[in-house]
């Protein structure tokens, strides 16, 4: 009887199951909804995002709410400010928005709060501490901006979603946010040590040109005063991940080309491994077994697993400039986002973390970037 | 097992219904605060029952306004009523079992403070049967003033002088009345004088003879004179006018300065008036319809038609051609160059291509050997600009890339004098660098200017005779000194020496002019508004208008008019001899008479010489025109389209023919579409019977 209720109940274990995960283009003002049933990744649809016509916006980070309900684009562009823009995942259309600051970049939700959390990365404005703009969703009102560090880039929520992580790209260091408290509870300089030795030469920054030219006496003043408080990492750190069950965090030094583990309960760098050139984003499984990490600069994608920090595999994607991750809950596949090159498009690749192996690409907009990972379904 | 898993189910709906039914009760409900009160916020959660618990964790901030910019509260819930006004303020318990969150959003009021005092500004002499306005400010102990109050006004003596609700006063008959302004328990008062008129009459006459055409200016004239006929000084008449329009299915139209000024926009007559007190004096004026259309037609296309095109520049060569260089929009960073000498036979006859998904600007500088082209989205993110060899441009040649301060992408650029102008539109505030290109292979940075206000914005620049306009969107135009001398400015130290702004705040481009009619000096400032959002595959709504400041006195500048197509917006355009030629987005090229004096509504006034519909049925878009700029060159005007390249029309010195209104523009439309040789067999087809 148990055997043949089995036998009437296979063709139902055999369905399909369809994961969905969002990817932002860059460089075309859209977003694209990405299906993969198990074997194959296809566009399910393109949604233009932005509001100008012949500026290109900039979409650059993404993120699904934890009710999977909503998702959200940050437009990095603005006259000056970016935008975060909320959007219904079952309509995909626009529903709301609001003001960010220069480059709004990746972002994340609090499940404790219901606050978002994203970095105001000025990629290309004065190399001065920005800020996380914090957000309530519901409202679409940004509530307040927290100070850290020059070029703040990568936001995630500790796994009990009571601490904000980012890093600062040019300052090197790693911020630590109290969701609650909206403040600035710790700070960890990721420099090593001999890098902490090293003086900068203040003749090596661009803006040094500008010195004595054709500033105000007051400028000129002001400007050398930050040249002296100014710090360039040789580390550039570009994202942080808090493991889901311990209590680490990893950090990818995009300068240094390592990978720093960050004991969360000393507040110390416990470890670093060396990666291919330039690691720029990196996630953890669900399951807390594997680290993904995209190397920018190679066009690839390492896998290691965390118990060991063994390198499993190194996979060449489709194009190449590797950027974003997004991870299926269930960690079995990893949608990695590869920016291309010029006019060619942007690519998701499907990497099957069983086989460690590339099963599915599908081509999206250009400059293919932030990417989340919104559902899975039976 | 069946009941076991009905109580579960029965459990788990009940905590669900009991967590739906929570909220958020405060004292924040129904608050009223003094400006300065310091207030102590407590909420607790209540649900249906009235059964109340705390939160361990409550998060309050405010929604301000239309930006939804808010402000985190002390974490203690404290905070001060510093602005009058109705605010929102949120309560957000966060850290609730399984991770839910409640929010309840307050109203809190806080009233307007008192005002200390009032003040208003009335001239202490009336005559009578003039009308003046009483216009009063409270003002409040913080130095704030406010004007859009209900003050309330009186006169001790209406028979004197007559005031309404709005503080509108009439002077009926001589003698003197005190006028009373209150509001908040202050008052302000003072004694008018009501004088008799002393005009008896007024010569009124215009600088026009005979009629005059719609968009004309004509500058009137109005002597008041006493009973003696002596003309009367240090008083000036009230304007105004009415008119029937010479077609009956319109109005008439027009504009009348305080400074005697009158411009018709619709064919009529006219009766303008020039009054003191009960004493005035009218002319007649005949406007008739301006009727300057002339014909266009296209010469020829340079077709892109794989791609979007964004901005082109035309220029002689240094072999004494014609050639065009243009850009390309989401694309792969490529860029064209054209053999335009034969406007009729345009050629393709080079590109470059360079690591960037858009071109946006292209320019080439006066002596026709350097090409400038600005970047954005490069897969490097680091953008700047290209400096190109364009000595022989069938063989242009990329001399070098600068990106210092510029990697963000560059949307606008300028050559000028050995200098390029380049936007970093990135930066807080936003600003443009000046870089010597004297030594293309090695450009340096000699400069920047800034609009020195956190968060401004910049959008573009142009210079003419040394002065740079750039167009920072809210903040409007600035006119900056970088080399003309009057500012003592160059290249290495710009000075700021006027700004100008509007309250769409979308400025998007400049362009300055001098009239070679009236010598008078116009910057044409242009908007660029999407009011429902974009989509790059398809026609879309553009809107906002030319508005034209006379910025004959720098430092006072004037708005007197616009140019605005209904239902279209502008982008890029051109001036040369008084004719401004404008890339209108969807409404095409549009061709306007900017001559003589310049008031009101140029469009209305019927200013528009031609038009032109660029779309193209195998454009990008299939038959959409997307007019992003227009050059006059040559003789000739020259415009890029979004989704169709580059082309070239000729404005013919004839009459428009309007004979194919309401007509089938070819004999070919009716036998391929209906079959018919003629109209006549069109009709005949029309009226047999169906066929059965």
């Amino acid at each position: 009887m148990f055997k043949k209720l089995l036998i009437l109940l296979i063709p139902f274990f055999s369905l399909g199951q369809n994961y969905y995960a969002y990817v932002a283009s860059e460089s075309e003002d859209t977003v694209s909804l990405i299906k993969f049933d198990g074997k194959e990744a296809v566009e399910a649809e393109r949604i233009d995002v932005g509001f100008m016509f012949a500026e290109i916006e900039g979409p650059h980070g993404i993120t699904v709410d934890p009710s999977g309900d909503f998702w959200y684009i940050s437009l990095a562009h603005g006259n000056p400010f970016g935008t975060l823009v909320k959007y219904s995942t079952e309509t995909n259309q626009a529903v709301a928005r609001t003001t960010l600051g220069l480059f709004p970049a990746s972002m994340e939700i609090s499940a404790i709060t219901g606050f978002l959390y994203c970095v105001n990365f000025n990629l290309h404005g004065s190399m001065k501490p920005s800020n996380v703009s914090v957000v309530d969703p519901e409202t679409m009102t940004e509530i307040t901006k927290i100070t850290t560090g020059s070029m703040p880039h990568g936001s995630r929520l500790s796994p009990d979603g009571l601490f904000q992580y980012s890093v600062a790209m040019m300052s090197g260091e790693l911020f630590e946010i109290d969701a609650l408290d909206l403040k600035v509870s710790r700070v960890l300089n990721l420099e090593k040590k001999m890098m902490n030795d090293k003086k900068m030469d203040g003749k090596m920054m661009n803006h040094d040109n500008m010195k004595g030219k054709m500033m105000s006496n007051d400028k000129k003043e002001n400007m050398m005063k930050s040249m002296g408080d100014m710090k360039h990492s040789m580390v550039k750190p570009t994202w942080v991940i808090p493991h889901p069950k311990e209590s680490i965090a990893y950090v990818a030094g995009n300068g240094s080309d390592e990978v720093i583990e960050v004991n969360l309960d000393k507040w110390e760098v416990s470890d670093r491994f060396k990666t291919g050139k330039g690691p720029y984003n990196l996630e953890i499984t669900p399951n807390g077994k594997l680290l993904i990490g995209t190397i920018k600069s190679e066009g690839k994608t390492a896998i290691w697993n965390l118990e060991n920090k063994e390198e499993l595999a190194i996979i060449k994607n489709t194009t190449s400039v590797s950027h974003g991750i997004a991870i299926s809950s269930d960690s079995k596949y990893a949608f990695i986002s590869v920016e291309g090159i010029g006019g060619e498009p942007g690519i998701v690749d499907v990497i099957d973390l069983d086989s460690y192996e590339l099963v599915s690409s599908v081509k999206v907009g250009k400059q293919a970037g932030g990417i989340a990972f919104w559902k899975k379904e039976i | 097992m069946k009941k076991l898993i009905l109580i579960i189910i029965a459990i788990f709906s009940l905590q669900l219904n009991h967590s739906q039914n929570l909220s958020i009760e405060s004292n924040l409900d129904g608050l009223i605060l003094n400006i300065g009160d310091t207030f102590q916020a407590e909420s607790y959660i209540s649900d249906l029952d009235g059964n109340k618990t705390t939160c361990e964790r409550l998060i309050y901030y405010q929604k301000d306004g239309a930006f939804n910019v808010g402000t985190a509260i002390d974490p203690t819930g404290v905070f001060v009523a510093s602005d009058p006004g109705i605010f929102e303020i949120v309560a957000v318990c966060v850290g609730m079992e399984g991770g839910k969150r409640l929010s309840q959003t307050f109203l809190v009021g806080v009233k307007f403070p008192k005002a200390s005092s009032i003040d208003f500004n009335i001239n202490g002499e009336l005559y009578v049967g003039n009308f003046a306005e009483v216009n009063s400010v409270a003002k409040y102990a913080d130095g704030k003033e406010k004007s859009d109050l209900n003050f309330k006004y009186e006169s001790s003596d209406p028979a004197i002088i007559k005031v309404d609700d709005l503080g509108n006063l009439k002077a009926i008959k001589k003698g003197s009345s005190v006028i009373s302004a209150s509001f908040d328990g202050q008052t302000v008062s003072k004694k008018i004088n009501v004088l008799n008129n002393p005009v008896v009459s007024i010569d009124l006459s215009s600088d026009s003879e005979g009629f005059i055409k719609t968009g004309d200016v004509i500058n009137l004239s109005a002597q008041l004179k006493d009973k003696k006929g002596n003309i009367l000084s240090g008083i000036e008449p009230k304007f105004s006018f009415s008119g029937v329009s010479t077609n009956k299915s319109t109005t008439a139209s027009g504009l009348i300065s305080d400074k005697g000024k009158f411009v018709a926009d619709i064919a009529g007559e006219y009766v303008i008036n020039a009054s003191f007190g009960n004493t005035n004096s009218s002319i007649q004026v005949k406007a008739v319809n301006r009727d300057i259309q002339k014909e266009i037609v296209k010469l020829g296309l340079g077709e892109v038609f794989d791609r979007r095109t964004s901005d082109a520049w035309f220029f002689e060569g240094t072999d004494g051609k014609d050639y065009g260089v243009s850009g390309t929009w989401g694309s792969d960073g490529t860029a064209y160059f054209w053999d335009v000498s034969d406007p009729t036979d345009i050629k393709k006859i080079d590109s470059i291509q360079v690591d960037a998904r858009i071109v946006n600007d292209v320019k080439v500088s006066k002596d026709g050997k350097l090409c400038v082209i600005s970047r954005e989205a490069s897969s490097k993110r680091k953008n700047g600009i290209i400096l190109i060899d364009v000595t022989d441009p069938s063989n242009a040649e990329i001399i070098s890339e600068y990106t210092t301060n510029l990697t963000g992408g560059v949307h606008n650029i300028f050559i000028y004098e050995n200098h390029v102008y380049a936007l970093n539109a990135f930066a807080n505030p936003a600003k443009y660098y000046v870089i010597n290109i004297e030594d293309p292979k090695n450009p340096k940075e000699v400069g920047f200017f800034e609009v020195d206000e956190p968060g401004s914005a910049i959008h573009d620049v142009w210079i003419e005779d040394g002065i740079a306009y750039s167009s920072n969107w809210k903040q409007g135009v600035y006119l900056v000194d970088v080399g003309n001398g009057i500012a003592g400015g160059s290249p290495s130290n710009p000075v700021e020496i006027g700004n100008y702004r509007y309250d769409s705040g979308g400025n998007h481009a400049a362009f300055p002019f001098k009239s070679k009619s009236t010598g008078k000096f116009y910057v044409i400032m242009g908007d660029e508004i999407f009011p429902e959002g974009v989509d790059g595959n398809t026609f879309n709504e553009t809107a906002g208008y030319l508005h034209f400041i006379d910025f004959t006195d720098l430092k006072n500048p004037v708005e007197v008019a616009r140019y605005e197509v209904p239902g279209h917006g502008s982008h890029n355009y051109w001036v040369e001899d008084d004719v401004l030629y404008i890339g209108m987005y969807t409404a095409g090229v549009r061709v306007v008479d900017i001559s003589g004096e310049l008031m009101g509504d140029l469009y209305k006034q019927g200013r528009e010489i031609a038009k032109y519909g660029t779309g193209h049925p195998d454009g990008y878009v299939p038959n959409s025109t997307m007019l992003w700029g227009a050059q006059y060159f040559k003789g000739n005007i020259f415009y890029s389209d979004f989704y169709t390249g580059i082309g070239a029309l000729k404005l013919l010195d004839k009459k428009k023919d309007n004979s194919n209104t309401n007509q089938f523009a070819s004999d070919q439309t009716l036998k391929e579409a209906l079959g018919a040789e003629d109209l006549l067999d069109f009709f005949q087809i029309l009226a047999s019977p169906p066929i059965e």
